[in-house]
């Protein structure tokens, strides 16, 4: 068995009267790249926030490199530098350029100085195919662009582990190859990655596994190709014969 | 952290300062008094052409303070404010024509009387009114808490009118004249003196007997000053001093000569230009005043309004409850009550004085300052929660994701607000004329007090305001152009 980087244990999550998570079980393996799909409202998103803590979870635990997350006493920021994350929105610093995007959290946090920071987002931007972009306003750039910038600054603080919820799903359809195209790097370089999207090819050439989430609960998980060649749950049959169809 | 720090010592020191500046340093030999008094009640207490204050109260008690060795500062209220502050301590008496009655005497300790009166009644010269008989169904003015006031509603029910109440002496006088009231009653010494002098009225009843004009002082407090104004009014009374303060006022030289006087500046003051000429002293300091309280209180507001509202969008319950609770409460109350709150009403509860300046600019730091935590807190609201989340995702504390990435954007969208809430400061100071603060309004009051050029003055007063109001939009524009670049 490889190295444990996340365990999710009973995670159980409601919003008022709303059980949103009813007892997940979930666990990501060192440089293992997993996969959560599932229908709208499944709680993926849910799941995802309760990785870093953006969701407080209601029970249950969330171990990421032996650090309770779920506990209280847990210096979160400290866990979340280690854990980056990307948003269907993009999120980026609208007051900011680009390059001050990248920059903010590793020099705020004494990781870097502020000429090494330069460098590092320079060298990130070229990476994600934007390195024209160091000075420009996030405004001006289009979704796919904005998208990658906001990969370029998650990797900043050199994260162990990346979160992914449908960061291309805002995206006109011609900038989606950017996006994943960037994201299959990473995954080549042995980063852990949760992924939460709708790009079934993505998932079939990238993942490691696939997790099929419906109404709160694990559905069903496996390699891509025993969960979309040969679902087991008459939810996942139901979900994939959706997808594909459209 | 640090520039906040720096901003409100700033702020502290002007305190200070300003706390200093008002509280005249107290020499160990003579000892201060402050005294409040009227705005205009001639003879007895009005500004002379120079903005001096003169009168029979005003030389009397100046030479009573040279006799016993101390010293008055003056401080024109009016009378109604003068007679609050003193019943709640923030000065120590009042000498402003005030009639000795039994009610009083529950509140106040009464010197021996320095002038004998009594109510008169005036109407217009060219109306039908020739007596008490008249008055039926008609309107009848009198000034705020003066003996003509109370003596007025204790007959209206015999005669059958109704009375309306000023603040101001010409107020009243104006209400007669233009006929919008009947009639007037007031003190006789005073409506004597304004016939005698051109006010333009007539007096048609004989004076009724309701006693004496004394100095007062809170009830069973300042004795000292009691004695000392007794013992004075005493020795200028054997010396002769007394009589010829009277003569001066009310004998025929001196009513003939503010007579020519007052139509000299009358002849010459009728024009925009001889108003701003003859009062331009006045109404600079007025203007000084203005701008002094607005900016003061623009930056406490500031600074107090920023901090509440950013203890509402803290994560913790409590202080989102407290900013809540204090824009609920400061947001809710009226200028003028938290103003006289603070002025006369904190110091009778806690026997401190503030100064009026001070009131003020807590006033208005109070009022203000809710308005602006209020959207403070709506500007910082109005950020995307994402870019918290970002932010808060890549490791950043709250107070760091605060500072580098939503409040640079909340303040993109309260600067509208800001410049906004500056404007309505500078109009709001107006309100602290109320406790008898000397800035633009009040200087424009009793202007109009001495002159009567009701129209004319608040032109020039509105005009000034127009001004400052400009001159405040476009610096204001200027620093937007600058942060927003
Ligand atoms: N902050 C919140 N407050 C209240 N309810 C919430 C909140 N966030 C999510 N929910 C509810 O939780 C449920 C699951 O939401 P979640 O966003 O996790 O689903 P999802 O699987 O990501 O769906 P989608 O594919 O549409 O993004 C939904 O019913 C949603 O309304
Ligand atoms: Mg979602």
């Amino acid at each position: 068995m490889k190295n444990t980087k996340v365990k999710v244990t009973n995670l159980k999550k409601n919003f008022g009267s709303n059980h949103v998570l009813k007892g997940i079980d979930f666990e990501v393996a060192q440089n293992e790249v997993v996969v959560l799909i599932g229908p709208s409202g499944s709680g993926k998103s849910t799941l995802l926030r309760c990785l870093n803590r953006l969701e407080d979870p209601t029970s249950g635990s969330v171990v990421i490199d032996g650090n309770d997350i779920s506990d209280s006493k847990t210096n979160i920021d400290q866990a979340r530098e280690n854990i980056g994350m990307v948003f269907q929105h993009f999120n980026l610093f609208n007051n900011l350029t680009v390059g001050q995007n990248v920059e903010l959290a590793p020099v705020e946090l004494g990781k870097l100085s502020k000429s090494e920071a330069v460098t590092m987002a320079k060298k990130l931007l070229d990476t994600v195919g934007l390195d024209d972009k160091y000075d420009a306003m996030p405004q001006s750039l289009s979704g796919g662009q904005k998208q990658r910038v906001a990969i370029a600054r998650a990797l900043a603080m050199n994260p162990d582990i990346m979160l992914f919820d449908e960061p291309t799903s805002a995206l006109d359809p011609e900038m989606v190859g950017d996006v994943l195209e960037v994201m299959k790097d990473l995954a080549k370089k042995g980063m852990t990655m949760v992924v939460v999207t709708h790009e079934m090819g993505f998932a079939k050439e990238v993942a490691d596994r696939v997790v099929f989430m419906a109404d709160g609960k694990v559905m069903e998980e496996g390699k891509p190709e025993e969960v979309f060649g040969n679902p087991q749950n008459e939810r996942t049959k139901t979900f994939l014969q959706k997808v594909i169809n459209v | 952290m640090k520039k906040i720090i720096a901003l409100m010592s700033c702020v502290f020191g002007l305190f200070v300062f300003v706390n200093i500046y008002h509280e005249p340093q107290v020499n160990a030999a003579e000892k201060t008094y402050t005294i409040g008094t009227d705005v205009t009640f001639p003879p007895f207490v009005y500004a002379n052409s120079d903005n001096k204050y003169v009168g029979i109260d005003m030389d009397l008690i100046r030479a009573i303070a040279k006799k016993e060795g101390f010293k008055a500062e003056i401080k024109p209220l009016g009378f109604n404010a003068a007679v609050q502050s003193l019943s709640s301590g923030q000065i120590d008496g009042v000498i402003a024509g005030m009639t000795i009655t039994d009610e009083r005497r529950q509140k106040f300790d009464f010197s021996t009387p320095y002038y004998k009166s009594g109510i008169v009644m005036a109407v217009a010269p060219k109306g039908d009114i020739k007596g008490l008989k008249d008055l039926k169904g008609k309107r009848v003015a009198v000034k705020t808490g003066t003996a003509g006031a109370t003596y007025a509603n204790s007959i209206k029910d015999r005669y059958g009118f109704k009375t309306v109440t000023f603040d101001d002496s010409d107020n009243v006088y104006n209400d007669v004249k233009n006929g919008n009231s009947a009639a007037c009653f007031d003190d006789s010494a005073v409506l004597n003196y304004g016939v005698k002098t051109g006010l333009g009225l007539k007096i048609v009843t004989k004076p009724t007997d309701i006693g004496s004009y004394g100095f007062a002082v809170e009830k069973g407090k300042n004795k000292e000053l009691m004695s000392k104004f007794n013992s004075g009014l005493k020795k200028l009374k054997a010396n002769g001093e007394y009589a010829k303060i009277i003569e001066k006022y009310t004998g025929e030289s001196a009513t003939a000569a503010q007579k020519k006087n007052s139509t000299q500046a009358n002849a010459e003051g009728h024009t925009f230009f001889g108003l701003i000429k003859q009062n331009r002293d006045s109404i600079i300091d007025g203007i000084f005043e203005t701008i002094k309280l607005t900016v003061v209180s623009i930056i406490c507001a500031t600074i107090f309004g920023v901090l509440i509202g950013l203890l509402g969008v803290l994560p913790s319950k409590l202080a989102r409850g407290t900013s809540t609770t204090i824009i609920y409460i400061f947001r809710g109350l009226p200028l003028l009550v938290l103003a006289l709150f603070i002025y006369n009403g904190v110091p009778s509860l806690t026997g401190s004085k503030v100064p009026a300046f001070v009131a003020g600019i807590i006033t208005l730091t109070l009022n203000e300052g809710a308005y602006t935590a209020a959207f403070v807190k709506g500007g910082i609201q109005a950020v995307d929660t994402g870019q918290m989340e970002a932010a808060r995702s890549l490791g950043l504390p709250f107070g760091k994701s605060m500072r580098k990435v939503i409040l640079p954007q909340g303040i993109k969208i309260m600067i509208p607000s800001f410049i906004n809430q500056f404007i309505i400061t500078l109009k709001d100071t107006s309100i602290l004329s109320i406790i008898g603060i000397l800035e633009l309004t009040q200087t424009g009051k009793i202007i109009i007090a001495r002159n009567l050029e009701g129209f004319k003055i608040w032109t020039i007063i509105a005009l000034i305001y127009l001004i400052i109001i400009t001159v405040l939009t476009l610096l204001s524009k200027w620093v937007e152009r600058r942060i927003n670049d």
